[in-house]
């Protein structure tokens, strides 16, 4: 009797915490959406008002290396959903953190590949746009790559509620990320 | 009015205008231009709308605050404001504010700016123009010269010195080279933002010779408070004959090699 | 409501623990106020510096002059004066009016008003202060950088802003300092719109919170939705200084030439107009509270009271555009904006009706918190009203710019949200700290303060009018200027009178610190959730939750037999 007790109890603590854990974990993504969106707006305007994009003398970087990092970043969210499923089987949080890097690994090739043309982030408003907005997404990505190692520790170490709720809300920050960087890559390298 | 000259006689010591009244003081500039009268109109009636809610607003705070003080009330009414009368009572004051006062100044307000200063003036009608370009910390200005293109040899250019005939529209296109500024005229009740990289236009018909003041209403930097114009008025005939004046000198001074002197803009022609 | 209870940890032992890395949200609370005066002194020191030289060119500041300024020998030189005001406004709002009404009083009502035992995150919390302790070092170390802090006026507008504008690191500083505190805010305004979401007391619905809560709720959402937008605003222009990227730069001084400076003013607004209302929406709840709770009835609709305040934080979303009618927008966008704006006295005006409903029939009690409540609503009446001129797009092609504005605003964010922080700190002085202040002082200190405010605010509506333009230097060298000379010595006289009665604030403070009397436990009879808990408030607030079982203002109730003429919200409603 007394162990169902402090079961139910526990039960209902952890469903408040995840309730709780949730709703902050909302907000924050809202501001950081909000963060995501005037940067977007800001591009809006720049391509709206400019006659030709882009601008004169200019042109599109090439499309492999940003495909390749969506394809990267889409993987690893899927191999969290993967996780999410069965947090005691880690192998899907190690392939999110490998892709993770993976990501950043491109986006760096990326940044190399476009000083290496002689674009650079001083050399007018669309390599501002490019290098500033793609910084500002992998100083997230670097935020979140950490946020999963924290996950991983906290999974080798127990598989309780607590754990599940705390996978849950990591990965709503890292489908997040995943959802930014293919508005911006539509926006920014495909449109 | 005791107590001002009151005022004036103990805590300001440098009387030498101290001749004026308290009204001559706070008096908006002297309005020399065709339109500033709707301004000053909409701000008298705006003035007297909110001093008139104001005023109930005043009734409502100071004569409760003495009516219903404990001492003379001691009981007070227990009433959580949501019958229905009561939330009739407050919507009927939010829609009155709302239609007396906001509807009546937006309506005015509106007419004015569409229909005046939002009006140009046709691209073929006889304007003055003026280019006016900001920098830290003066007011450059251009007028076109005879043959009425700007950045030509013939341009008239003045530093800190805009003059400007009475009783035809003048167009101003205001612009700045390196930071923002604002230009203002504080006898025509306006002022415009320059900015860097856009071009933005102003239009005013004068109606009072004399010298007037040029400021810039735009935190530009440290010496934002000395980027003073002086903006002389003339009749028609001394203003052409000033430009006709100008228009010998600049003959002389114009040099080809000095890009300095050729920051104008091809005239932008209105929508 | 409450999800699940918090436990009761033990209450620290050390000092570190106690009063420095705190997870306590009162002591946090405490921190914030300390924090907030600090700067609220230094802020209004430089007021006092820029109301010197506008009053009296050329005069040297008296006492500290000298020290501050040996090379001119105590005259405020003009540099310094633009880093003056630039400071005071980013100080004031950022770094006093935030801190105490949202980091203080928000820290330290929310959990105790809603029948908690502390924010549901409270490292979030500790780490939300200690952030704000790094901002405000990043912000005063630019001062001693070697061209001098930030001094493109307080929304550091591009290009100005830029390096163009301004090449010393302080500007840089000045940046970072404020994408510090935002996030620092941020973090706040997660916590507490988690903790009223998730942790209000059993029984306690939305329309049982104390308005006070609505309006830190709300101010707490805004802040979370628009401090991000400033954030960004303040990367790019940080990219801009730093990397060399060229987003707000344009004209002959951009190399490449295709950014616009426009794009800040409009991220700037779009985060600055809901701004004024996080400022002054804690205030308009403390107040609408306070009234309630000292004219000894129900505060008057309350319920629409709390509507108005949400209807107002959606519309300042979609009006920013009013800040920038000189910019000459697209007159389609003009008269949208100037219409939006106008909608916004429709909830002002419900918030005045109400207010003068809670006072009518009341028994009217003139404590110091509740004068500094019916101050707010003259000072804001009068703000508020003198929006309108800059409203129209007409008045406002005159006004804009001009010390007009500033009368006006501050108005609205400076003495409203003052005199509300005031109310507060009166009201709430025997919970934080268990004792009374002193009466009298505070009553001195509140006539004083509303003479002096009344003085220099009404006087810069009168010579903004009389046309003289903002953050000049030394108005007297335009001749339409020179008349105005009496009246900005009166402003400045009216100035240091509000400074001087200041000091009987910080007097009656202190003292009443260490020696004022010691509270009751509920000095004011009111039936909030805090009166219920000894003075000053325990560790962990609450060893029972309450269960709430009426709303926050049921005072004046005819039937009540218990003797009092409130009840405590954890009390059967007594039905009339």
């Amino acid at each position: 009797m007394a162990i169902v007790t402090t079961k139910k109890l526990m039960s209902e603590k952890d469903q408040g915490q995840e309730i709780i854990s949730s709703v902050a974990m909302i907000v924050t993504l809202v501001s950081f959406a909000m963060l995501f969106a005037t940067l977007m707006m800001g591009f809006a305007m720049f391509r709206i008002t400019s006659p030709v994009w882009p601008p004169a003398g200019m042109t599109k970087p090439s499309l492999i290396l940003p495909s390749l990092s969506t394809l990267c970043i889409f993987l690893s969210s899927m191999s969290f959903i993967w996780f999410e499923k069965n947090i005691a089987d880690k192998r899907g949080l190690i392939v999110t953190i490998v892709l993770g890097f993976g990501f950043m690994l491109i986006q760096s090739l990326l940044w190399h590949s476009l000083s290496s043309q002689g674009v650079f982030v001083s050399s007018g408003i669309f390599p501002s746009i490019i290098y500033t907005f793609t910084w500002i997404h992998a100083a997230h990505i670097v935020a979140a790559i950490s946020l999963l190692f924290w996950l991983l520790f906290s999974v080798l170490k127990e598989n309780t509620p607590k754990v599940r709720i705390q996978a849950s809300n990591v990965g709503k920050f890292w489908h997040f990320l995943g959802i930014v960087w293919f508005i911006m890559f539509v926006t920014i390298f495909v449109l | 009015m005791n107590l001002y000259s009151l005022y004036m006689k103990l805590f300001v010591f440098n009387a030498h205008a101290s001749e004026m009244t308290l009204l001559e003081r706070i008096k908006p500039p002297l309005d020399i231009s065709t339109n500033g009268h709707l301004i000053d109109s909409l701000f008298n009636l705006t003035t007297m709308l909110i001093t008139g809610f104001f005023i109930l607003v005043c009734i409502g705070l100071f004569g409760f605050s003495y009516l219903y003080r404990k001492s003379r009330h001691p009981v007070a009414l227990y009433v959580h404001g949501t019958a229905r009368k009561h939330i009739a009572i407050v919507a009927a004051i939010a829609a009155l504010v709302f239609m007396i006062i906001d509807m009546q100044i937006t309506g005015i307000s509106n007419h004015d700016y569409m229909q005046v200063f939002a009006k140009w003036p046709k691209e073929d009608a006889d304007v003055v123009r003026v280019e006016v370009l900001g920098q830290q910390w003066a007011w450059n200005f251009r007028y076109p010269g005879k043959d009425g293109i700007f950045n030509t040899e013939d341009d008239i250019v003045t530093l800190n010195d805009l003059r400007l005939p009475v009783g035809k529209k003048i167009v101003f296109q205001v612009t700045a080279k390196d930071v923002i500024h604002s230009f203002y005229l504080p006898n025509t009740r306006l002022k415009l933002d320059a900015m860097p990289g856009r071009v933005s236009k102003m239009w005013v018909e004068l109606t009072k010779p004399g010298v007037y003041d040029v400021a810039c209403a735009q935190m530009c930097g440290t010496f934002h408070y000395r980027m003073q114009g002086k903006m002389t008025v003339y009749s028609q005939e001394d203003f052409d004959k000033w430009q006709n004046e100008m228009q010998n000198r600049t003959t002389f001074a114009m040099e080809k090699e000095n890009a300095d002197l050729y920051w104008g803009w091809k005239w932008l022609a209105s929508k | 409501m409450a999800f699940f209870e918090q436990h009761i940890h033990d209450a620290p032992k050390t000092f570190l623990s106690k009063y420095v890395f705190s997870f306590d949200h009162k002591v946090i609370g405490k921190q914030f106020l300390w924090y907030g005066i600090a700067f609220l002194g230094l802020g209004g020191m430089m007021a006092l510096m820029i109301r010197w030289t506008l009053a009296f060119p050329g005069e040297p500041f008296p006492i500290v002059g000298q020290f501050l300024f040996p090379q001119t020998n105590g005259v405020v030189p003009p540099d310094t004066y633009a880093m003056l005001f630039t400071l005071h406004g980013t100080i004031m709002i950022f770094y006093a009016i935030t801190p105490i009404l949202i980091g203080a009083f928000g820290n330290f009502c929310i959990p105790l008003l809603i029948g908690a035992r502390d924010m549901v995150f409270p490292t979030l919390n500790m780490l939300s202060f200690w952030l704000a302790f790094v901002s405000a070092i990043l912000l005063l170390a630019s001062l001693f950088t070697p061209l001098g802090g930030a001094a493109g006026g307080w929304v550091s507008y591009p290009t100005l802003s830029t390096l163009i504008g301004s090449p010393g690191i302080g500007q840089t500083l000045w940046c970072l300092a404020l994408f510090v505190l935002g996030v620092s805010s941020t973090m706040g305004a997660v916590n507490y719109i988690a903790t009223i979401i998730t942790l209000r007391a059993p029984g306690m619905g939305y329309f049982d919170m104390p308005l006070t809560i609505w309006g830190l709720w709300l101010t707490a959402i805004l802040n979370a939705l628009f401090l991000p937008v400033l954030g960004a605003g303040l990367l790019l222009l940080t990219f801009d200084r730093v990397f060399g990227t060229t987003f707000f730069l344009a004209g002959a001084a951009a190399t490449s030439g295709s950014g616009d400076p426009l794009l800040f003013q409009h991220v700037f607004w779009i985060f600055g107009h809901p701004e004024v209302y996080i400022l002054i929406l804690p205030a308009w709840g403390v107040v609408s509270d306070l009234l309630s709770f000292f004219a000894r009835k129900p505060a008057f609709g309350a319920k629409a009271t709390a509507l108005a305040m949400t209807t107002i934080t959606i519309l300042s979303t979609v009006v920013y555009g009013h800040h920038m009618y000189t910019t000459q927008m697209s007159p389609l966008l003009t008269q949208s904006f100037m219409m939006l704006t106008m909608t916004i006295s429709i909830p002002s005006a419900v918030f005045f009706a109400n207010w003068l409903g809670t006072l009518w029939k009341g028994s009217i009690r003139f404590h110091s918190p509740m004068l500094f409540a019916l101050g707010v609503v003259f000072v804001f009446g009068l703000g508020g009203l003198t929006g309108l001129y800059l409203a129209t797009v007409t008045t406002d092609l005159y006004l804009h710019d001009t010390y007009f504005v500033v009368g006006h605003f501050h108005y609205t964010m400076a003495a409203s949200v003052l005199l509300g922080g005031f109310a507060a700190t009166y009201f709430w002085f025997p919970k934080m700290f268990g004792r009374m202040m002193n009466e009298p002082l505070a009553k001195i200190h509140f006539w004083i303060t509303m003479l002096g405010l009344n003085g220099v605010f009404m006087g810069m509506m009168v010579v903004g009018y009389a046309g003289m333009h903002r953050r000049i230097y030394n108005p007297f060298v335009y001749e339409f200027l020179q008349k105005l000379i009496p009246i900005n010595m009166f402003i400045t006289y009216s100035a240091l009178l509000m400074g001087f009665g200041q000091l009987f604030f910080v007097y009656n403070f202190i003292y009443s610190l260490v020696k004022g009397p010691k509270a009751s436990a509920n000095p004011w009879e009111v039936g909030t959730l805090e009166w219920q808990i000894p003075s000053p408030a325990p560790h962990y607030n609450f060893d029972v939750i309450p269960v709430v079982k009426c709303g926050p203002h049921e005072l004046g109730n005819p039937n009540l037999k218990n003797g009092r003429d409130f009840q405590y919200q954890t009390e059967e409603l007594v039905e009339v």
